[in-house]
């Protein structure tokens, strides 16, 4: 046993080692990453903070608002300052409030006009799926919102501050939307504004809805792979006929929501007046390039849209990545109305 | 499978006619119904009373679908077995050493770095990284002294998975996801005339593979010995694995991957027929293309109007025959 | 590294005498053991900032959770590799990760993602662990049936169930909501960002007793690695025993499944290492060792994970990454010598 002591006291040195590296570390500044700033946080009490109570992080002179969402009820104080967002949609939403966002997941194709808060000031708060908590925690939130993907994260940061679930319910886009805005109204007292945006928002509807009344059918397909999958009136996509008006070409197209994979015969037997076209392979480069090529066929080429030139294709970052934003909703309206002019 | 050990010498001769007269029934019967399967109504008489618009489908959709299928089965389950036996190994297959992965992680680069480039180039590149990858494993494995039966192929699924990390790992940073998805499903749906032609690429390699069956033969017999048998023995292991790149990288881009060809059906054939690749060669070929065949009729019918990918079907069918099979009990593995 | 690389043979050095440890063997052990805790302490410390309290309660539950995992994986390949007789199956292998993948698919097909998030762990657990356990019970009709014997049957059997788990995944994940979907595609990758604390708890119960069983029984195992008919005239019930192993190894995949979901090579890795390492198959070196080395492999991912790589992608593609190409590192260094 005499060999253990040795032993021994290589683990103690090796260990002494780590804690010095780990202790070094922590005083240094964070390492450059991806990750972005690191929001520092000094002067916070830590005691309170194994198990944050909500009620601690209002203060007594701020009004408070219940508000319902998807998850049940959040109260939240109004104005809250400190805003984590994991829905991108809301990020776009907010941006457009003008409300500063604190905190976002690392996405991996932010749009255009959201390249602000990829990096720099904003904090990446883990992934859409994976919050980390800790930066989470460290950015001491007044509001943390999630929505779709990230919806399942709720219970956990429900623990760290006020969380609320604003996920879109796509089988009825629009009402959903707007309920899920007037939530984010109440939260930032912002009723007035939102109502207005609305309001626009369904003129603009009605408007496209006129048109679609005399435009024909359509049906909307992605195209991925080489493949193409339709969408039917109950999908993540479905707004274009249930709140747009644009008759489905194909009448039975069941609520089934995935996207089901389909021939090229089976576009040709659709006979849409009206191509609606999402493409995934355009992660880089020109939109609808990849696409058309999949499309350009001598069965598509057979439909009255193609052969009137009424092949669309969508913006996918905004149908795709953000479609639950302000913006996005306000772009697609307007893509389908240009669509149909 | 039927027929006693006892008689395994004339039984192989049985069991092969009975196959192959079974293996061209289903096929014959599973290409007329491939080729009146389909969304657009079309039957047996259309072709001779139909008008231009269902003369056009069928010969644009549903005749290259058919030829594409074929072409697929065919070849996938060709290359299975010449891997087979260069490899000396029941269990390597593109799919258990890395060469699928490489041909799609060549399509994710391909998709990246020329987003709109034809389908040619990205199945060049596919090919290319297929045969890089594909030679990397065997360069493996002459390295490696110990020739487990198992180790070999857990090695190439080691080797593939590593490979696959890392295309997820591109394709989760740039979100293509979805897109590297419908390339690991294969799938017939976007089969059209003008769009599958370059399969006839991988069944050209399919025949070079069958002239030069007798010598993987002796390939598989090991190096020393097809050396001492005057066989050029890097060449030849040479061709084959540029006639395995080459088409799992045509089927990869045209098609997608399916499941299990190139292990399954070659082995079940090994063990009707033994290790004669000049004798098993066309009965694998007939029984990959009628098996991938039947699998996407189904595919196609089992949720009309819409398609289920072919290498799902594949996935569930083909193991479940498998299974049944090796339930029965009714052969010898060795 | 030292010792000699035989991974092509599949039974065990026989026994000579007792349990006997060499200095280097248990030089081996102190080491791994030094460093699964230099590991721990870094992930604990490493970059921490703010609110410390907080952070060490976070971590220190991440932690729990990767120890219990690693722990979970390393024994469970052991014991499949010893009753299997083979270095290189394991479970994963054999398809129960695809498994627990169709399982959860299924799940949220039936129920809905936020529905199956918030169902009580420990039920989904039970159903998830029962389903498990039958399914090792079918495998261990195809390893004592007819064709007991015939490893190549076994293998072929095994990847064969794997891909139908997998196609059948796939069927179910065509009929599910885009948004369900793409929660689904998210616990296809194993990650230990959000792991309940509650099914922590219950998860380090079973883990650990299932660990006791399998430390009372090492020296059967032993014997059950000499092979079947050996042990049989060892007077130890081969059958018997072989199937406790297999219960044992079906509940602590569930466990490390439901936990973090699926990481295809991590067992196969560890398990292999620490024979390696140890020149031993005895099972009170082997499944320490296994279990110390999965901790540091875990833990180290997680760190280059969450410091290195920001999140952007999956702790799962980290450790096939980096496990996969060391491990094959590993096979051509030795057969270079």
């Amino acid at each position: 046993m005499e060999r253990t002591s040795r032993t021994g006291a290589l683990v103690t040195a090796l260990t002494c080692c780590a804690l010095l590296v780990a202790a070094c570390g922590a005083d240094e500044t964070p390492q450059e990453t991806a990750v972005g700033e690191d929001v520092d946080n000094p002067g916070e009490a830590a005691d309170e903070a194994a198990d944050p109570d909500p009620e601690d992080a209002v203060d007594a002179d701020d009004a408070e608002v219940t508000v319902e969402h998807v998850q049940g009820e959040t109260t939240v104080e109004t104005e809250p300052e400190v805003v984590v967002t994991f829905d991108v949609g809301t990020l776009d939403t907010l941006d457009a409030m003008g409300v500063p966002v604190a905190g976002v997941p690392e996405v991996a194709n932010v749009p255009a006009h959201l390249e602000e808060y990829a990096g720099g000031e904003t904090s990446i708060v883990g992934s859409l799926f994976e919050p980390d908590p800790e930066e989470v925690n460290a950015l001491d939130p007044d509001l943390i919102i999630v929505g779709g993907r990230s919806s399942e994260a709720f219970g956990e940061l429900s623990e760290l501050a006020p969380t609320v679930d604003l996920t879109v319910d796509n089988t009825d886009f629009l009402n959903s939307f707007g309920e899920q805005l007037g939530v984010l109204g109440e939260i930032f007292d912002r009723e007035e504004w939102v109502e207005e945006r609305l309001a626009v928002l369904d003129e603009r509807v009605g408007e496209v809805s006129a048109l679609a009344d005399d435009a024909g059918d359509g049906l909307i397909v992605m195209t991925s792979g080489g493949e193409v999958t339709a969408y039917g009136p109950g999908s993540r996509f479905g707004l274009i006929h249930k709140d747009l008006g644009v008759a489905p070409a194909v009448e039975d197209v069941e609520e089934a929501t995935h996207g089901d994979a389909v021939s090229f015969e089976f576009i040709l037997e659709a006979e849409p007046d009206h191509l609606f076209v999402l493409d995934r392979d355009a992660a880089i480069g020109e939109t609808g390039e990849a696409a058309e090529a999949v499309l350009d066929n001598e069965l598509v080429a057979q439909t009255p849209a193609w052969e009137n030139g009424d092949v669309h294709y969508l913006d996918e970052v905004v149908w795709y990545l953000v479609p639950t934003g302000l913006r996005s909703v306000e772009t697609m309206v307007d893509e389908i109305d240009a669509a149909l002019r | 499978m039927p027929g006693a050990r006892a008689r395994a010498a004339s039984r192989t001769r049985g069991v092969r006619r009975w196959h192959l007269v079974a293996g061209a029934l289903v096929l014959a019967a599973a290409a007329g119904a491939s080729l009146f399967v389909g969304v657009t109504d079309l039957g047996p008489r259309d072709l001779v009373v139909g008008d231009d618009r269902e003369a056009m489908v069928f010969l644009a959709s549903r005749v290259p679908r058919l030829v594409a299928i074929l072409l697929a089965g065919a070849s996938m389950s060709v290359a299975g077995l010449i891997m087979q036996h260069l490899a000396r190994n029941r269990f390597v297959a593109p799919s258990t050493a890395g060469t699928v992965e490489s041909a799609m992680l060549g399509v994710v680069v391909a998709t990246l770095l020329f987003t709109g480039a034809s389908l040619v180039v990205k199945m060049a590149i596919a090919v290319a990284f297929a045969l890089a990858g594909t030679a990397i494993f065997l360069a493996l494995l002459r390295r490696i002294t110990f020739r487990d039966v198992i180790l070999v192929p857990l090695v190439g699924l080691m080797f593939g998975g590593v490979i696959r990390a890392l295309t997820t790992f591109v394709a989760y940073r740039v979100d293509l996801l979805q897109t590297l998805s419908s390339w690991t499903t294969g799938d017939f749906s976007g089969v059209l005339r003008g769009r599958y032609e370059l399969l006839w690429l991988a069944a050209v390699v399919a025949v070079i593979a069958y002239t030069y069956a007798d010598r993987f033969t002796m390939a598989g017999m090991g190096r020393d010995l097809s050396v001492s048998l005057g066989l050029a023995y890097e060449r030849t292991v040479n061709v084959g694995l540029a006639i395995v790149a080459t088409v799992t990288g045509v089927t990869v881009v045209v098609v997608g991957a399916v499941p299990f060809l190139g292990l399954i059906v070659p082995n079940l054939v090994t063990m009707a027929l033994g290790d004669n690749l000049r004798r098993a060669l066309p009965l694998t070929a007939l029984s990959g293309a009628a098996f991938v065949l039947a699998c996407d009729v189904i595919g196609r019918t089992i949720r009309f109007p819409y398609e289920m990918p072919v290498g799902t079907v594949v996935g569930v069918v083909g193991s479940a025959i498998f299974l049944l099979l090796i339930t029965r009990g009714r052969h010898r593995a060795r | 590294m030292h010792g000699e690389l035989d991974v092509a043979r599949s039974s065990a050095a026989p026994a000579r005498g007792a349990a006997t440890t060499t200095r280097r063997q248990r030089r081996v052990l102190v080491t791994l053991g030094a460093a699964a805790v230099v590991a721990v302490v870094a992930f604990l410390l490493v970059d921490i900032s703010g609110d410390w309290g907080f952070a060490l309660a976070l971590r220190g539950r991440k932690v729990a959770a990767m120890v219990l995992v690693a722990v979970a994986i390393a024994v469970s390949t052991v014991l499949f590799q010893t009753v299997t007789h083979n270095r290189i199956l394991t479970p994963s292998i054999m398809g129960f990760d695809s498994l627990y993948v169709l399982l959860q698919s299924v799940g949220v097909y039936f129920l809905g993602a936020v529905a199956l998030a918030n169902a009580p762990p420990e039920l989904r657990f039970a159903v998830e662990a029962t389903m498990m356990v039958a399914f090792a019970v079918v495998l261990h009709r195809w390893l004592f049936g007819r064709h007991g014997r015939d490893l190549y049957v076994l293998v072929l059997a095994g990847i064969v169930f794997g891909t139908l788990f997998s196609s059948g995944t796939n069927l179910v994940s065509r009929l599910i909501d885009p948004n369900e979907y793409q929660t689904l595609q998210d616990r296809m990758f194993a990650s230990f960002g959000s792991v309940d604390t509650r099914l922590l708890a219950f998860s380090a119960v079973v883990v650990g007793v299932a660990v006791a069983v399998a430390w009372a029984s090492r020296r059967e195992l032993d014997v059950v690695a000499l092979g079947r008919h050996p042990a049989t005239t060892l007077g130890i019930e081969h059958r018997r025993v072989v199937n406790r192993q297999l219960v044992l190894v079906a509940v602590l995949v569930a466990v490390s499944t439901a936990l973090v979901g699926p990481i295809t090579f991590f067992g196969l890795l560890v398990a292999n290492l620490a024979r390696q390492l140890l020149g031993t198959f005895r099972h009170h070196l082997a499944l320490p060792a296994a279990a110390l080395l999965g901790i540091v492999a875990l833990v180290v991912g997680q760190l280059v994970l969450e410091r290195v790589l920001g999140y952007t992608t999956a702790l799962s593609i980290v450790v096939d990454l980096i496990g996969g190409t060391y491990f094959l590192a590993l096979l051509l260094k030795e057969a270079r010598r």
